[in-house]
């Protein structure tokens, strides 16, 4: 089981190899726009494997596999690492680290306040997980999921509100999340 | 009577132009083509001689002397739905375009209508390289040494009438060609506009080339539009048809978001893009760590351009 969940987060973190590589100059490098290519293709990333963390619940609920209890905590955390990347390199590198600037582009550019408050409660869980907060944390299952399905919802309308045309990808991921709050609504009445 | 005579000189004739123009050998321009071009093609792309440059002059007036990005920037950063989404798509996948034979159909008020070879439009012995800034809508910017005629040369050539208060421009529609158009990403074919003033205005270039050879397809392979003031949209790529007309025509990013994408399109660092800022740009190619510089008013063209806009409100008209 342990081997199983060690092979699923490597795979998840195949993206960020590739990624790696390509700022090495690899499979024909990060291209005339290098931060860019790092700050898009991190939060993709993120936002997939934070998606694909929260349908773990509902398909192994179905499928009556072990793995799925063990498998969302360590994917979890690789999303959250995803979007580390995605945000410190647009706030240390693309806005050169100056505060007052970041505040001004943040406030004129609206899916930007979407996506950092889709990351403070990303990172607010993964704070948790990684501090001695158990007891707290089994006890508050039901907020913790709850501010997940947050950052997920908030992740895929910034990634929804900054593209120019239509694109097939954050339609996919919010028909996705559609679904998962629907049977997060549904499985949590029939427990109460 | 005499008020009839007055006609007969139009308003785009009077504007009057002074350019020093650097003569260039034709054995430099090919030298200059051939170290360009890729590993591996260079016998048959130095000996190609149905190129649109044979030769062309340097103009230094209306150049900058930013330093240039790479070819390879240039050509591999493109944005070019017709070949896909992604800005490294049309260098994937413009292969299969055939810019050559061209043709242009011009149509509408003027006097010299119909199908005009791209030979006929451009005179290749007028060719000029300018090297002029290029900002994206998307907030970066490039500085591109173009090789193409002024459009108002070409529109002079057509005599448009006095009812042409505007000319479009439409891209080749090719889908079995341009992959991106099999998909509706946007309402194809791709459709721009100038006003006439703006059209004749001596920045307003048809370029087909750069970097000394013929523009790549995913450049907009064999002839495009050049409107540095501008934000990169309004310049047209692979053009086909030309029309003169009356009113004003819509055009393909104003009708998919008309709150986003205005028609005058004017690079302006105080009106933002609903969504982000355009007070900033990122100049391509400054490396990894390079900051965002400001954005200039009208791209940096403001003393060719800003008498066009005199009195307009450009929140409005933006």
């Amino acid at each position: 089981m342990q081997y199983m969940v060690k092979v699923f987060t490597l795979i998840s973190l195949i993206p960020f190899i590739i990624l790696s590589f390509k700022g090495f100059g690899f499979f024909s490098g990060l291209g005339a726009n290098p931060i860019e290519t790092i700050i898009h293709e991190t939060g993709q990333w993120g936002i997939r494997t934070l998606i694909v963390t929260l349908l773990i619940t509902p398909i192994g609920h179905y499928m009556r596999h072990e793995l799925y209890k063990k498998l969302p905590k360590p994917l979890g955390l690789v999303s959250l690492f995803y979007i580390l990347i995605h945000f410190l390199s647009y706030a240390l590198i693309d806005q050169g680290g100056d505060i007052k600037v970041i505040i001004v582009d943040i406030i004129e550019t609206p899916y930007l306040i979407v996506g950092w408050a889709g990351f403070l409660c990303l990172l607010s869980v993964g704070l948790i997980s990684f501090k001695k907060l158990q007891s707290w944390f089994n006890k508050n299952r039901s907020t913790i999921s709850g501010i997940i399905y947050t950052a997920a919802v908030l992740g895929v309308w910034h990634y929804y509100w900054q593209t120019k045309v239509i694109e097939l990808e954050p339609v996919l991921l919010a028909i996705l999340m559609i679904l998962l709050t629907g049977w997060k609504f549904k499985t949590s009445k029939n427990k109460s | 009577m005499s008020i009839k005579k007055s006609n007969t000189i139009k308003s785009y004739e009077i504007t009057s132009e002074s350019i020093y123009l650097e003569r260039r050998k034709l054995i430099k321009s090919m030298s200059v083509a051939s170290a360009m071009i890729p590993w591996g093609m260079t016998l048959s792309q130095s000996t190609k001689d149905d190129s649109y440059i044979p030769a062309y002059k340097r103009n230094s007036i209306y150049s900058t002397s930013e330093p240039k990005n790479s070819f390879e920037d240039i050509t591999t950063y493109n944005n070019f739905y017709e070949f896909g989404m992604g800005k490294s798509d049309p260098y994937r996948n413009s292969a299969n375009f055939e810019p050559a034979p061209w043709n242009v159909k011009i149509s509408g008020e003027a006097n010299k209508t119909g199908i005009y070879n791209i030979d006929d439009l451009i005179d290749s012995n007028a060719l000029e390289e300018r090297v002029y800034r290029l900002r994206c809508v998307e907030a970066w910017s490039m500085v591109i040494p173009w090789i193409g005629i002024p459009l108002g040369n070409i529109i002079k050539k057509l005599e448009p009438n006095s009812k042409a208060k505007y000319v479009a421009f439409e891209t080749v529609y090719r889908p079995s060609e341009m992959p991106g158009q099999k998909k509706r990403i946007l309402n194809w074919p791709y459709i721009e506009a100038l006003t006439m003033a703006e059209a004749m205005n001596p920045l307003t270039l048809i370029a087909v080339g750069l970097y000394g050879q013929d523009l790549l397809n995913q450049s907009g392979a064999p002839m495009r539009l050049v409107v540095p003031w501008k934000y990169g949209f309004k310049s047209i790529k692979s053009i086909n048809k030309i029309h003169f007309q009356e009113s004003k025509p819509k055009t393909s990013w104003n009708i998919s978001a008309s709150n986003e994408y205005g028609f005058y399109a004017n690079v302006n660092p105080q009106v933002d893009h609903p969504r982000w800022s355009q007070s900033r740009e990122r100049r391509i190619g400054n490396g990894f760590f390079g900051a965002k510089q400001p954005t200039l008013m009208f791209n940096g063209y403001q003393d060719e351009v800003a008498h066009l806009y005199q009195g307009m409100n450009l929140r409005k008209y933006f």
